[in-house]
């Protein structure tokens, strides 16, 4: 640039600025939270807020930026600028007083902004993302001549307009619409996760429905909460194993189905979260609500020897924390676990305030991950109801609801790796009490409900030991006393107890005479004291003890869950020095962050009041946050970008006025409906643009940040999968159960510890949807891994996108693609045995449902041709051709699986058109 | 109102301008399209520096120049899963065979967290003898015979220290910089930053022995948050080396190449239709995949090596055994691999059986290690590979100089337990200081008294020898700029040449 062009710019803005002051009278008054916070944080916040505060300063806080240095005066005057030690730091000469130190000055522009937002009096401003969402000027319905049909006059609906204006500022427009047929595939991909099913494609290209329509059939298919649990999943770290060095597999798969059910029956985002929180705490909670509290069971388990249960338990608690403010809050907590965050004005303390509300659950990283919600068979529930009927006769409410619990969840109970002072006893592999004859061990500060009965859950190998519970000590009176025998594996035994009030240190003693020591005379897993059931002398008593007892010991699918603690078990919850969890600093109480929105103080203070707090509509991240990953699902990016992140560090929003309009639709019209969200979103004329894109577009907004395309981006691990299998009619809508292993390469699982493995599964269950496959999380199902799938170790807001040549290689070679391959060929060839062009043609619109241009019908049609003369010459390669064993092969119809191979490898075909 | 109307017509001003441009666009990628099979070549004006593309968006592996001097193209690193003991290989402690079997002194537990040993447990004294060797004088146990000869060749570091004393954490936080899960490792780090040389392999190779993947699984070579085309790939000796690398039954090498000829048609088609960058960078990575089909085969078969090759390393094709992985390491970094991730399972030695005994297990392991972990280090070096080549040996922690009594009991075999506080890892080539030993620990080997490292420090080394300054080689996530040593790390200047 010549010094005369910029002489020329120079005046420009000076003419521009003495306009502007002309226009206005005075100075614009500057915003804090847009242009003073940024410049702050780029420059100060890494040595005067968070970790660091040099000279006592810091501009993290509102009442530390104004508050008294080290040198006793505030470094802010509002006010008076050049009074200000802020300013004459960042003007000064002597570069050892020179801010910031060591580092480039600030331009003028920057200093003259903080001037004159010190001059109109330093107003501190809260960041937009937490500010509640406000009731928006909602833009006008019109109609116009629409501008993408030529001929329909069309409503434009309040994405359109606030997309338009942004199109309008940056010099873009709209593209046409894209091709009803592909923009069909588009949004059943989107919806379902799946191409449009026969019947739909037929109702919509013969007109009988309109896009709406269709749109409607694709939300109401049971398809639909298959393809969006994925996502959900991905947030709620959601996997078939414990993770960690053994990674032994888990039951968790009726998690998975609640969110499939849930997303199906379009819950409420609200109830929906609330349940998953905190469904334990809700009254009388069903069994669906207790299986939604699973969420915050998908925390990993550790099983390594020499590990300590309390480790992982509060690593486990503090992942609730981080999760729940990634998935709720866009908010990431880890950074203010070991001190204040930098940037986000959330305090060190805050977190463990949160922390406290997630601190008060039964699970303690026990290897059998109890509490377990049992699920009961029609019948057994039956019986349950016998038992009920009973305790209600003959005892009281109270103990109907207890007894009840127990039996859904067997809780409240103590897990044996609390026993401490061992003489001849140990953790076993520090996870189960074990005590050798002659040995003993303490179960300290135990409430036994003055129960007249002790459960515990035990096994032994041996015979005849004695053991004694003791009240205190070696001294202490007897509680309890019987024989250990051998057990078949681990099993519930009913002990009588004698009664006792508060909290007592219990002393258990094995005696056996005939045993050698160092050898276990019993295993104990855990104790829980439960009364026998009253009403011994009445009629009828012996069935109901029996149904008890039978009931008692359930065998079948157990979810683990969260349940509360009762009050004589809870926990304080400290603050960790460091994040360290062995240092413990001052109590701490359950609360929220101050930035955010205020408390109710009708609300619970445990985990349910959070979830009231999260989705209280003042709360101003909840819905922002849904919104952002909705349309980040649909547009392949948020509105704001960085999807974990909705902090002052995080990307602005491209469309903050469309963000705020659909968060507060989504509250207050749509009464937190996803799919109300989705569909308003796909029936706009900004998702049904066409795809297609110029380089100077592509230029101008490569990322399609302001959306004057439609979005175009490859589909995800398991809608590849999925669709494959589709197109070739061998995909299963087989729904729920437990995980499924399609075949993979063998050797993949070979995890230390662990006797697992990966048996295939047969039938249908090969090809059941990707959403069903056994996810193990140190060796996730390889192809999809391959496509960006997430091994749910942690929470995951977003995949990123990759394109790699190993993604080929799954498509082309992996026996599954091969196996559609070859089916797709036997449909193509259907059509005219005669002419394979026309099984060609008929192949690639069935895929991509467009018409075939006679380049690519040429391009393939060559490739039939090639690989038809190379089977006709050597047809020993038919024989074990694709690996498909059970079929007989000719030259014709391999041919048709090689372009067949081709067609489900082509870019349109795994990118959403 | 008025807005629509100006919408309205820049879309046709628009739509206009578009068709000039595909226009454009068609004739130059018909140019490119008669090169079917060869690599893409983007310079003509073409789709590529119209749209301005870096190489980056159609090849994320491309390599790119180091930020700062590197002194290493590439690394071998050996990780022994499980933990070898110091005390029996390189850190020699005549003290503690005094104390042999006496109680350990209370001064030495206080405080401490032991994985298995409980109580009072007793000393063990050494189990093999040492031995100075080489000019530099390094101490080397007979355990490791062949390795003696190479003391010159290396950089010791004797105090290194980690506060992970549980295998899964432990390895995460020497492979990730963090004991939980989810951050990248250093090898997808360190493809992330320089991509690799050679496009027709992957640029961070994975090899396994001991039959086991390590204890944290694959997330020790996953991408954590970078993207997942820079976790490590793993390559394996029985089956596929790479997955789903060969082509299926009845597919001809020849046929292969018209599936992707006409898959590469198809597409080039759809981007002159469509305009998606995406689409070049498709074409890109099939013709890539079918040129890693020839040479991954190729550089996985050990076949073809001469005997005396074999002989050195102590090879036996088809094996899945060390040997043969520091032979394929050697291959890889010849051929332009930028990391290769080798682990040995097996090295757990808590007494419990007799493979796992101090005294006879960990010797036998030993020799399954010496012989081939000396062999590539002299093959590289007769090759010239050594100076740029990084090679680190070590395991996730060390360990005690106490003798296992888990549970409290007596074992039958003698073991040690987990150990963090100090232990040895060594460093050799491009850029390490031959001949050098760094760091000291006290007489029972127990914790560092001078000179220690931290796992942090030895990734700021390591990152320095590839031409980073870990403090700022980052990545934004989450809101905030992540490092691999976070807030850590110190250069360790007396191992650099």
């Amino acid at each position: 640039m010549n010094n005369l062009k910029v002489a020329g710019l120079l005046s420009l803005a000076i003419i521009l600025g003495i306009t502007g002051l002309l226009i206005f009278g005075q100075e614009k008054e500057v915003d804090f939270s847009t242009q003073i916070k940024p410049i702050l944080n780029k420059n100060c916040i890494s040595c005067h807020g968070g970790v660091k505060k040099n000279g006592g300063f810091s501009v993290l806080f509102e009442e530390e930026a104004f508050a008294k240095t080290e040198s006793g005066h505030p470094a802010i005057i509002p006010g008076d600028p050049n009074g200000s030690e802020l300013i004459k730091r960042l003007t000064a000469s002597d570069p050892e007083v020179r801010m910031p130190y060591e580092r480039t000055p600030l331009s003028e522009d920057e200093i003259d902004l903080l001037k004159t937002w010190i001059k109109q009096g330093a107003k501190w401003g809260k960041h937009w993302a937490y500010d509640p969402v406000q009731t928006p000027e909602i833009a006008e319905q019109r109609t116009t001549a629409g501008f993408t049909s030529d001929n329909n006059p069309s409503a434009i609906n309040s994405i359109d307009f606030y997309i338009g204006k942004k199109l309008e500022e940056n010099g873009l427009a709209f593209s046409k619409e894209e091709k009803p047929l592909r923009l069909l595939r588009r949004a059943a991909l989107d919806i379902t996760g799946l191409p449009p099913s026969k019947e739909l494609l037929t109702q919509y290209s013969s007109q009988r429905i309109s896009y709406e329509q269709a749109v409607d059939q694709l939300l109401s298919s049971p398809t639909y909460g298959e393809k969006w649990a994925t996502w959900w999943l991905d947030l709620a770290r959601y996997a078939d194993t414990k993770g960690y060095e053994r990674d032994v597999s888990r039951t968790m798969w009726p998690y998975r189905d609640y969110v499939i059910r849930a997303l199906n029956a379009d819950k409420p985002f609200d109830d929906f979260t609330i349940e998953q929180l905190a469904g334990d705490l809700l009254p009388n909670p069903t069994e669906e609500q207790l299986a939604a509290t699973a969420f915050h069971r998908n925390t990993m388990n550790n099983d390594e020897g020499g590990t300590n249960d309390e480790e992982f338990r509060v690593a486990a608690v503090l992942d609730r924390v981080s999760t729940t403010f990634e998935v709720w809050q866009s908010t990431t907590m880890a950074c203010v676990q070991c001190h204040s965050h930098p940037y986000d004005p959330i305090r060190h303390e805050e977190f463990y305030q949160s922390a406290a509300f997630f601190n008060n659950s039964r699970d303690e990283d026990t290897h059998d991950e109890e509490p377990r919600l049992r699920f009961y068979s029609p019948e057994e529930k039956k019986e349950i109801e016998s038992v009920l009927a009973w305790v209600k006769t003959n005892e009281s409410a109270k103990a109907v609801a207890e007894r009840k619990n127990f039996l859904t969840y067997l809780e409240p109970k103590y897990p044996s790796h609390n026993a401490v002072d061992f003489t001849n006893a140990e953790l076993i592999d520090t996870k189960w009490l074990g005590i050798q004859a002659n040995g003993s061990a303490y179960l300290r500060k135990v409430d036994t409900r003055s129960s007249d009965q002790l459960l515990i859950n035990y096994g032994s190998g041996l015979n005849g030991s004695e053991m004694t519970i003791r009240n205190g000590g070696p001294e202490g009176e007897i509680l309890a006393a019987f024989s250990i025998n051998k057990t078949d594996g681990d099993i519930i035994r009913a002990i009588p107890f004698k009664p006792t009030n508060g909290l007592i240190d219990l002393y258990l003693e094995v005696k056996n005479p005939t045993v050698r020591s160092e050898q276990n005379a019993a295993k104990f897993v855990w104790f829980a004291f439960v009364p026998t059931l009253a009403g011994k002398d009445k009629p009828g008593f012996r069935n109901i003890q029996n149904s008890w007892e039978t009931i008692l010991d359930f065998k079948g699918t157990k979810l683990p869950i969260m349940i509360e603690n009762p009050d004589y078990m809870a926990r304080e919850m400290h603050v960790f020095e460091r994040g360290n969890w062995m240092m413990l600093g001052d109590k701490v109480n359950p609360e929220t962050p101050k930035v955010l929105n205020d408390w109710n103080p009708e609300w619970p203070k445990n985990r349910l009041g959070f979830a009231y707090w999260l989705t209280d509509k003042e709360n101003p991240l909840t819905s922002r946050t849904l919104v952002n990953r909705v349309w980040d699902q649909l547009f392949g990016r948020g509105i704001v970008s960085s999807l974990e992140d909705m902090g002052t560090q995080s990307d602005p929003p491209s469309h903050p006025a469309l963000l705020d309009y659909l968060a507060w639709k989504t509250m207050n019209e749509y009464d937190w409906s996803i799919k109300s969200l989705i569909r308003e979103i796909v029936t706009s004329d900004t998702y049904k643009q066409s795809s297609a894109v110029s380089a100077e577009l592509f230029k101008k907004d490569p990322q399609n940040k302001w959306y004057a395309r439609g979005p175009r981006f490859r589909l995800n691990a398991e809608q590849i999968r999925d669709q494959a299998l589709a197109v070739s009619g061998l995909l299963s809508d087989k729904m729920y159960g437990p995980g499924v292993k399609p075949h993979q390469p063998e050797g993949i699982w070979q995890t230390v510890y662990n006797g697992q493995s990966w048996k295939e599964s047969e039938g249908e269950d090969a090809h059941r949807r990707g959403i069903y496959t056994f996810l193990k999380r140190t060796s996730p199902y390889p192809s999809f891994i391959t496509f960006d799938a997430a091994s749910r170790e942690v929470c995951l807001s977003r995949r990123i996108v990759t394109n790699t040549p190993l993604q080929a290689l799954v498509t082309l070679n992996d026996p599954v693609y091969l196996e559609a391959a070859y089916y797709l060929a036997e449909d193509m060839i259907k059509q005219d045995a005669s002419k394979p062009t026309k099984g060609i043609a008929y192949g690639y619109q069935k895929l991509v449902l467009n018409p075939i241009s006679d380049t690519k019908l040429e391009a393939l049609s060559n490739l039939y041709n090639e690989a038809l003369i190379e089977y006709k010459d050597k047809p020993d390669s038919l024989r074990t051709f694709f690996s498909i064993q059970d079929k007989s092969t000719n030259p014709e119809q391999a041919a048709m699986s090689v372009v067949a191979n081709a067609l489900l490898n082509m870019d349109e075909f795994l990118t959403k058109p | 109102m008025q807005n629509l109307d100006k919408m309205l017509a820049e879309f046709a001003q628009q739509k206009l301008e578009k068709q000039t441009r595909r226009h454009f666009l068609m004739d130059c990628v018909a140019k490119v399209g008669g090169l079917a099979m060869a690599p893409l070549m983007f310079g003509c004006g073409t789709g590529s520096s119209e749209l301005n593309l870096s190489q980056r968006d159609l090849n994320p592996l491309s390599p790119l120049p180091p930020p700062y001097g590197a002194k290493a193209k590439s690394i071998i690193y050996l990780h022994m899963a499980g933990a070898p003991s110091q005390l029996e290989l390189f850190d020699f402690k005549p003290e503690l065979a005094k104390y042999h079997n006496q109680p350990c002194p209370q001064s030495l537990l206080e405080g401490k967290k032991f994985a298995f040993i409980r109580g009072v447990p007793k000393m063990l004294g050494p189990q093999a003898n040492f031995s100075q060797h080489g000019e530099s004088g390094a101490w080397i146990s007979d355990y490791m015979p062949h390795f003696q000869k190479l003391a010159d060749e290396v950089s010791f570091l004797k105090a290194v220290h980690t506060d992970q004393f549980n295998h899964g954490p432990a390895q995460l936080l020497m492979q990730t910089g963090s004991a939980r899960l989810g951050r990248p490792s250093l090898g997808s780090w360190v493809t992330y930053g320089l991509g690799t040389e050679n496009q027709n392999l992957p640029g961070f190779v994975v090899l396994t022995s001991g039959g086991k993947t390590p204890d944290a699984g694959k997330s020790v070579w996953g991408s954590g948050f970078l993207p997942s085309v820079y976790q490590g790939v793993q390559c394996r000796s029985k089956g596929d080396p790479v997955l789903y690398l060969d082509d299926p039954e009845g597919m001809s090498r020849n046929l292969k190449k018209n599936v992707i000829d006409a898959i590469n048609t198809v597409n080039k088609e759809e981007f002159n239709a469509y305009g998606d960058p995406e689409i070049l960078a498709r074409i890109n990575q099939y013709e890539m995949a079918y040129r890693m089909q020839i040479e991954v085969p190729e550089v996985m078969n050990i076949t073809d090596e001469p005997e005396s090759i074999h002989q050195l390393y102590g090879t036996k094709p088809g094996a899945e055994s060390l040997a043969n992985n520091c032979l394929l390491a050697r291959k890889l970094v010849e051929k332009g691999v930028r990391f290769v991730q080798l682990y040995d399972w097996g090295w757990d030695t808590h007494g419990t059986d007799h493979d796992g005994s101090i005294d006879m297990g960990l010797r036998n392991k030993c020799r399954e290690m010496d012989r081939p972990v000396s062999a590539l280090l002299l093959d590289l070096k007769q090759r010239g590979l050594l100076e740029d080549t990084l090679v680190v040996w070590g395991g996730e922690f060390g360990r005690t100089p106490m003798q296992e009594n888990r549970e409290g009991k007596t074992q039958s075999f003698l073991g040690r337990d987990h150990h963090g506080d100090a232990f040895t890892m060594w460093m050799a080539g491009g850029g390490i200081k031959p001949g050098v030993t760094y760091g000291r620990t006290d007489d029972f080997g127990f914790s560092g008294i001078e000179d220690k490292v931290s796992v942090h420090d030895i990734h700021a080394t390591i990152l320095h020898l590839m031409g980073f300054d870990h403090e700022q080689f980052t990545y934004e996530f989450q809101g905030r700029p992540f490092r691999l040593t976070d807030v850590e790390g110190e250069l360790i200047n007396k191992i650099l040449a």
